[in-house]
């Protein structure tokens, strides 16, 4: 017969619960790993997915993620003529807040060179992907938006056209996809007063600033996206971009160690710190809970012992225990996690290969407690019974 | 006494080394007991008897002198502890004062259990706890929890387990102090039965003088020995 079982079966609520507070321990472990899968996720998402294979940049900086870019916005049709180049994008990204539904939102405005970017690097949930004219909107479903609803952003009325899902930037703002010239308007939003300003301050008989530079001051392009020909010699294109030098050119792949090393440093060290903590909290609440039934069994250990039971009787009735509310607390923790995350207001990614180590973590958590409760337990002699 | 000694002890001794000085818990004991009979102990708080008991129970070695069960000589001072709980299984049974049931399991499992331990496949297992219940008159209990059954009724479970692996020597430490007079006479009835029909040396520490003319013989302990000329019958 199946001690461990007997027992567990005998105090059934006792069980549920100690196996409920693991599930939540161990919960708030996948959360944890799965944010940290998630801020990685969103904020690699356009980098990722966009398509590009170089990233021309203004010169001297990390932008467009890990520092503000503006380069010419005639920029494109001067990397479209280097050799080796196959197509060129347009592209900007900025934070904007608008008022929607008497609430205000928050969303992350894209901007993406229509009609050259026909949007093959994403997927839509609903409605369709921005055609060539004005003031379409493509909506991330986080923005709480929906198709045919209608937003005014800076001066202008924007129609949703489309809906994606999980698409967000790095903060969790939902993105906003706009045509590029849209993108410059919005993002060039003055009040009457600015434009009064600048024209007086205009007036100043043209004089060139010392700070004068060959980027427009005004623009709004933040980057140009190169696509290269097959058979084109990357490190080639890059240095004869770079000899510009008003231009700083980027792979993908820096781009993606910029965000994740630079920007993205901090967080990652924190959540990560944090999950090794709600671990060992884990490992430790799991050792008592195992320690403290070990010790409320010593005696019927001893009489088991005392009826000549082997060690390995005893070994099972501890290890198969602790087995038991590793198993059911684990298995309880992913099932809340898939029900209870998605309500989550940043994505929690729950990958197999994370949900796979957290259950050999718990496994060891378990077999570690059991072994304490074992040692315990092979202290106990046989005539213990009799005190 | 009749038949060969199932238990044999030879000047038995267990010496404890206290603050106070040197304590003879046992000293100098031999006794035999033979299958099919029934030896109570009798004697005063501190006199030894459950010293005894540890002993002749190999839970404890002596400091000097030796256990023998059925000819072999299984315990002396330098015995391995461990490798004698082979021997308790397969040729002790124990009952004690309290029934001292495994509360999660029911009276049959608790009976199986022993069994189990044994290697006896658990259909057999239970099937023989539930005819050594209704040997006890308790069948009508076996799916019961130790929670649910009275004192007696727990004491009769402890006594069915004590028998299940069918071991030539029982070790009974104050069965019936628990127990009300009607209840504690029917286990020692019990016992009585059990050295008569099954051939069992059963031997009882007690305090109970109520059932003294079940025993085949009394033997009485203090300060760590046999009294001489207090062997009754």
């Amino acid at each position: 017969m199946n001690l461990a079982l007997k027992d567990t079966l005998h105090a059934p609520t006792r069980f549920a619960l100690t196996t409920l507070g693991i599930a939540f321990l161990v919960m708030a472990v996948i959360g944890m790993t799965g944010l940290y899968r998630g801020i990685v996720e969103d904020a690699l998402l356009i980098i990722d997915r966009i398509d590009a294979d170089l990233w021309v940049v203004q010169g001297k900086r990390a932008g467009p993620f890990a520092e503000g870019s503006a380069v010419a916005a005639d920029m494109d049709r001067r990397v479209e003529g280097v050799p080796g180049v196959a197509d060129v994008r347009r592209f900007t990204q900025f934070s904007q807040q608008f008022s929607f539904a008497g609430a205000p939102r928050r969303a992350t405005v894209t901007g993406v060179d229509v009609p050259r970017d026909n949007g093959h690097w994403l997927s839509l949930a609903e409605g369709r992907w921005l055609g060539g004219s004005r003031y379409e909107a493509v909506a991330d479903a986080s923005t709480g938006l929906k198709v045919d609803d209608r937003i005014q952003l800076a001066r202008d009325v924007y129609t949703i056209v489309g809906l994606t899902r999980h698409m967000v930037d790095s903060a969790g703002d939902g993105l906003l996809f706009v045509g590029i010239n849209d993108a410059a308007v919005i993002a060039r939003r003055r009040t009457s007063e600015e434009i009064h300003l600048a024209r007086a301050a205009g007036t100043g008989a043209g004089a060139v600033s010392a700070d004068a530079s060959s980027v427009a001051q005004d623009s709004k392009i933040s980057a140009v996206l190169v696509r290269l020909d097959p058979a084109a010699d990357t490190a080639r294109v890059i240095a004869t971009l770079q000899r510009w030098g008003d231009v700083r050119v980027m792979t993908t792949g820096e781009q993606r160690d910029l965000m994740l090393n630079a920007r993205l440093w901090k967080l990652r060290l924190q959540i990560l710190t944090f999950t090794g903590m709600i671990l060992l909290i884990t490992a430790i609440v799991v050792s008592l809970i195992v320690y403290t039934m070990t010790l409320e069994k010593l005696h019927v250990i001893a009489l088991l012992k005392l009826m000549g039971a082997r060690e390995s009787v005893v070994v099972r009735l501890i290890g198969q225990q602790a087995a038991l509310i590793g198993i059911a607390g684990y298995a309880l923790a992913v099932v809340l996690a898939w029900m209870i995350f998605p309500f989550f207001p940043r994505r929690v990614v729950m990958l197999p290969p994370d949900l796979a180590q957290i259950a050999l973590a718990l496994a060891i958590v378990c077999t570690v407690a059991a072994w304490v409760g074992i040692a315990r337990a092979s202290q106990v002699e046989a005539r213990e019974v009799l005190s | 006494m009749s038949g060969a000694p199932v238990l044999s002890v030879r000047s038995l001794s267990r010496h404890y080394a206290t603050g106070g000085g040197l304590v003879r818990a046992l000293d100098g004991v031999s006794l035999d007991v033979a299958a099919g009979e029934l030896v109570g102990i009798f004697g005063p708080s501190g006199s030894g008897k459950s010293t005894f008991l540890m002993l002749a129970g190999l839970l404890e070695n002596p400091t000097s002198g030796e256990v023998w069960l059925a000819g072999e000589r299984v315990s002396h001072a330098d015995a391995d502890l461990d490798s004698l709980r082979e021997i308790r299984r397969k040729r002790i049974g124990f009952v004690f004062q309290k029934a001292n049931l495994i509360p999660f399991l029911s009276a049959v499992e608790n009976i199986a259990l022993g069994l189990e331990l044994a290697d006896v496949a658990p259909a057999d297992a239970h099937a023989h706890g539930r005819r050594l219940l209704a040997a006890l008159d308790l069948v009508h209990r076996a799916d019961h929890l130790p929670a649910k059954l009275s004192g007696g009724e727990q004491q009769r479970v402890a006594v069915a387990r004590a028998l299940a692996n069918a071991p030539p020597l029982i070790l009974a430490d104050e069965p019936t102090a628990a127990l009300d007079s009607v209840r504690g006479r029917q286990v020692m009835e019990i016992f009585r039965r059990i050295a008569g029909t099954r051939g069992a040396a059963v031997l009882v520490i007690t305090h109970d003088p109520r059932s003294t003319d079940l025993f085949d013989r009394i033997v009485h302990f203090e300060d760590g020995r046999i009294c001489v000329g207090k062997v009754d019958r």
